[in-house]
């Protein structure tokens, strides 16, 4: 590649305006020959527009794009491709009941008079799955392989499309360590067959261990690039945010009373298949501790806190809060006798969209008696109660109170389903994947509200997929793999490779070793 | 907590006021047409077309030399709340389903099962023994019960079987359809006195019973008006502080919007979905009942073939205002007022009536373009809200 010129796309000062939001102002992206360049930032920071602006979905105002030092035109989508830039989603865009290779082909299949040509096209996908060390069924159904397989398969689709330029939109969001580590490895492996690879993410580990240099963007700013070999996660994550953050939450050791909420040898049926998704499982969640369920997404975690919230009946078993039995208790029961929950789909369960800030704060206590007269909703009180909360909560919101709850940001809203369920102040609190697509700043915040109601007293059940979060927050970790659970663990003698073994149903303790 | 914002408000009257428009001047398009393609209308009366369509609720007929004349005509204005009256009515029926998230294609059915149960109430209970009032409170009273009633049967299916409402009520509007026909068929109530007439019931004024005028016939002499447009406002008025004051409208609206939030918080959706149900039909029932219980009007008992036009009409009435109870009573007298334009069409030009039908659907099926504008009015705002919470 000698005389080449040594950046592959070249992105220069690109602005990009929207009514109200300079969503990237003044943008420079520079990605070499095969590297991998990290681009970090907080949601909101405009990493997803400045690749939109690249994909020809969005025209800047100012600003150009160059190809190996050409200056080139995207007005859409097929341009990006036409150049050989590519992108793997955060949410794969397959097609589930077509099988892998028909995924690969789609949209780009080889015809003669009009008739596929699959045989060319299987070797031309087995040879690229041989040479990148992408290991594919290719027959199989996307529906049927895991979620580390369907990423291969997108990456494939990139290949197959002599894509040079790889974007990889938030991989590891869906995967398990041990898959991360593989598309770590992929990733290098491509890299050194000469493509590039621009890697949006805001997870520091990662980026310091894949990436050779980091772009940093702030609120549509751009606040510098990086070499990783010369920076650290503290100095990174300062950039992100613009202040220096928390990384490890700061906690004294649990102190924990008694049983709050109890489970005993509760099962419940899968909605999909003719078996459990949950198996006789045996817990118990002790006032002012934080009890983590841990595991891969899909083992039975939503089925059990479905049955323990009340959303479904399990088949059999007890559950009792605070010494009573709420087996076939109602949602509101549940809620009156002393359970608050934050739900793991935000927007399913945990808010009404269309709702304003202030008919979502108040969605679990609009019942109560300071909140109406009669039959009569107290319009005053809850504009009151919401404008407290948003204060002490730092809900923010272009309107205030009166905000449609639609138009924050995920942020925000998730600020405000912890806002409504911490208010409530009772004793337990279940608690699903609370920091689920937010950035570095929400995080830290959500945390250290997890923390402080535990000091105060309260049982929190924590289910999360993130592993950083499982190691950081709890007192102790229940590992749940096929339905059951399959350890237990004190944080600080596990090592998160140890948690992994468990989590893909490599190993297992002896169910006495644990068990109350 | 006042739901909408007021910009929401006035986005929401202003597609509609477009959509109004557009329809007009569709409608004036297919006069212009008719116009041009017919041999016995010439220009000036396609113009005279257009000029009553827009104002046919304030023409006063014709002047000694044959030119329109508009002003306040009692009339035709106390005619226009009159039909109004059940289509304000039913479109309540249809946005109080709509605000809980479910679309009551059946308040025709619902209409059907109040207008029956008014007119067996009203007609078999005679006037001799108990006073004609109570009569009348008990046959407005069973009407919108049995609506009701008819409208929860839906709301159940829904509610415990998941069976699609759309299709339950398009069942039960042909069900009331042909068990009011029978009903009215073994019963003693057909109208053998009037020997010129078959098919009808007796009108309910047979027994003394009739809603009371309430003055409303001394502003509006010479129309059919009584005081059912008032109970249909007061009603309305009623729907609205349910909807936006209550505890029950806060918990209706949540299991429209989301249901499974709505679940979620304890809310008890299935319930709610029934009782919405119920309530959407026991506005239909009301309708029904009004309408006959005015007296005036009689009832072709022979329904099994066709669906009362006014539990469709709901439909276009919610979705113009938006399922607002409050709008609802203007878009209501808005459809009122077309169909008196196309009877003063008939009635003045060589225009038939058939025409102010097509001219009244293309604004009936405009009306759901108020969505359409809704959004695009909208939408620029939404593009902007939608880049603040970019990169999710």
């Amino acid at each position: 590649m000698e005389g080449a010129p040594p950046y592959v796309i070249e992105m220069l000062h690109i602005t990009k305006e929207f009514p109200g939001v300079r969503a990237n102002d003044d943008i420079t992206l520079q990605l070499k020959h095969g590297e991998i360049h990290a681009l970090l930032g907080e949601n909101g920071a405009g990493k997803s527009t400045l690749m939109s602006v690249l994909f020809g979905l969005y025209k800047p105002e100012a600003g150009e794009i160059r190809k190996d030092g050409k200056t080139v035109r995207i007005n859409d989508p097929n341009d990006a491709t036409a150049l050989h830039i590519g992108m793997v989603h955060q949410h794969f865009k397959l097609i589930e009941v077509f099988s892998v290779l028909d995924n690969i082909i789609l949209g780009a299949e080889d015809t003669k008079l009009g008739f596929l040509q699959k045989k060319d096209a299987r070797k031309k996908v087995q040879a690229l799955s041989e040479r990148y060390g992408l290991k594919v069924d290719l027959d199989a159904k996307v529906e049927d392989i895991t979620v580390g397989m369907q990423q291969r398969v997108e990456i494939l689709k990139m290949l197959y499309r002599e894509n040079e330029v790889l974007i990889f939109d938030e991989p590891t969001a869906v995967l398990t360590p041990q898959e991360i580590g593989e598309l770590m490895h992929i990733m290098r492996g491509l890299t050194r067959e000469g493509k590039s690879i621009l890697f949006i993410s805001h997870k520091l580990n990662e980026i310091m261990e894949v990436a050779d240099r980091v772009t940093v963007l702030r609120k549509g700013k751009h606040i510098g690039t990086v070499h990783t070999k010369e920076t650290t996660k503290t100095e990174l994550s300062r950039m992100m945010v613009g202040r220096p953050v928390q990384m490890v939450v700061d906690k004294e050791p649990a102190d924990a009373g008694d049983d709050v909420l109890t489970v005993k040898d509760v099962s419940v049926p899968s909605r999909l298949y003719k078996r459990d998704a949950v198996s006789k499982v045996n817990f118990s969640v002790r006032a002012g501790e934080i009890l983590c369920i841990a595991g891969i997404d899909g083992n039975g975690q939503t089925e059990l806190i479905h049955a323990l919230t009340g959303l479904e009946r399990p088949s059999c078993g007890h559950i009792s809060l605070c010494g009573i039995d709420i087996t076939s208790a109602s949602i509101r029961q549940r809620s009156l006798k002393g359970m608050s929950h934050i739900p793991e789909d935000r927007h399913k369960h945990g808010l009404v969209l269309d709702f304003t800030l202030e008919q979502n704060l108040v969605l679990q206590r609009y019942y109560e008696p300071r909140f109406r007269n009669g039959i009569f909703i107290r319009f005053d009180e809850v504009r009151s109660y919401a404008n407290a909360l948003i204060r002490q909560y730092d809900v923010r919101s272009g309107q205030g109170p009166i905000t449609p709850v639609r138009s924050m940001s995920g942020g925000n809203q998730q600020k405000t389903i912890i806002a409504r369920e911490i208010d409530r102040d009772l004793p337990l609190i279940v608690a699903v994947q609370p920091t689920r697509g937010l950035d570095v700043g929400a995080i830290e915040y959500i945390h250290g509200q997890l923390v402080a109601q535990r000091d105060a007293g309260k049982a929190i059940l924590l289910v999360s997929l993130e592993l950083d979060e499982v190691m950081n927050l709890s007192d102790r970790i229940l590992v749940m793999y096929g339905g059951e659970i399959v350890g237990q663990f004190d944080p600080a003698q596990v090592s998160t490779e140890e948690l992994g073994l468990y989590m893909a149903g490599a190993k297992r303790q002896k169910e006495e070793a644990w068990r109350v | 907590m006042s739901g909408k914002n007021e910009r929401n408000v006035l986005r929401s009257i202003l597609a509609s006021l477009i959509s109004i428009l557009i329809g007009m001047g569709m409608g004036s398009l297919v006069i212009l047409i008719v116009g041009l393609c017919s041999k016995n209308l010439t220009l000036k009366s396609t113009w005279e077309g257009i000029r009553l369509i827009a104002l046919g609720v304030f023409s006063t007929g014709r002047n000694a030399a044959g030119e329109l004349t508009f002003g306040f005509n009692p009339a035709s204005m106390g005619n226009m709340l009159f039909r109004a009256t059940p289509i304000i009515l039913t479109g309540l029926s249809v946005g109080i389903a709509f605000k809980s998230g479910l679309f009551n294609i059946g308040a025709a059915g619902q209409y059907l099962a109040g207008t029956c149960a008014t007119l067996f109430i009203a007609l078999s209970i005679p006037s001799k023994i108990v006073p004609a009032w109570l009569i009348w409170l008990l046959a407005f009273l069973g009407g919108m019960a049995a609506g009701a009633l008819w409208g929860a049967i839906p709301g159940m299916l829904k509610a415990f079987l998941n069976i699609n409402e759309v299709l339950a009520c398009i069942m039960s509007n042909w069900i009331a359809a042909n068990v009011v026909t029978w009903l009215f068929d073994i019963s003693n109530l057909k109208n053998i006195v009037e020997s010129t007439k078959s098919g009808y019931i007796y009108k309910t004024t047979f027994n003394g019973i009739a809603t009371p005028k309430l003055g409303l016939d001394k502003l509006f002499p010479g129309s059919q008006v009584n005081g059912g447009i008032l109970i249909a406002i007061l009603l309305a008025v009623l729907m609205y502080i349910l909807i936006s004051r209550t505890t029950l409208g806060y918990e209706l609206k949540a299991c429209g919007a989301n249901r499974y939030a709505a679940r979620y918080a304890g809310i008890k959706d299935r319930r709610n979905m029934v009782l919405s149900m119920a309530i959407a039909g026991a506005m239909a029932g009301a309708a029904g009942s009004l309408y006959y219980l005015s007296g005036n009007t009689e009832f072709y008992w022979s329904t099994y073939q066709i669906l009362p036009a006014a539990g469709f009409n709901g439909i276009p009435v919610a979705l113009l205002a938006s399922n607002n109870p409050i709008g609802i009573i203007f878009t209501g007298m808005f459809m009122s007022t077309l169909s008196i334009s196309g009877l003063q069409l008939t009635n003045l030009t060589a225009y038939n009536e058939y025409i102010t039908d097509v001219i009244i659907s293309v604004i009936v099926y405009l009306s759901a373009f108020s969505l359409v504008i809704r959004m695009w009015l909208g939408g620029r705002r939404k593009k902007a809200a939608q880049i603040g919470k970019e990169d999710e």
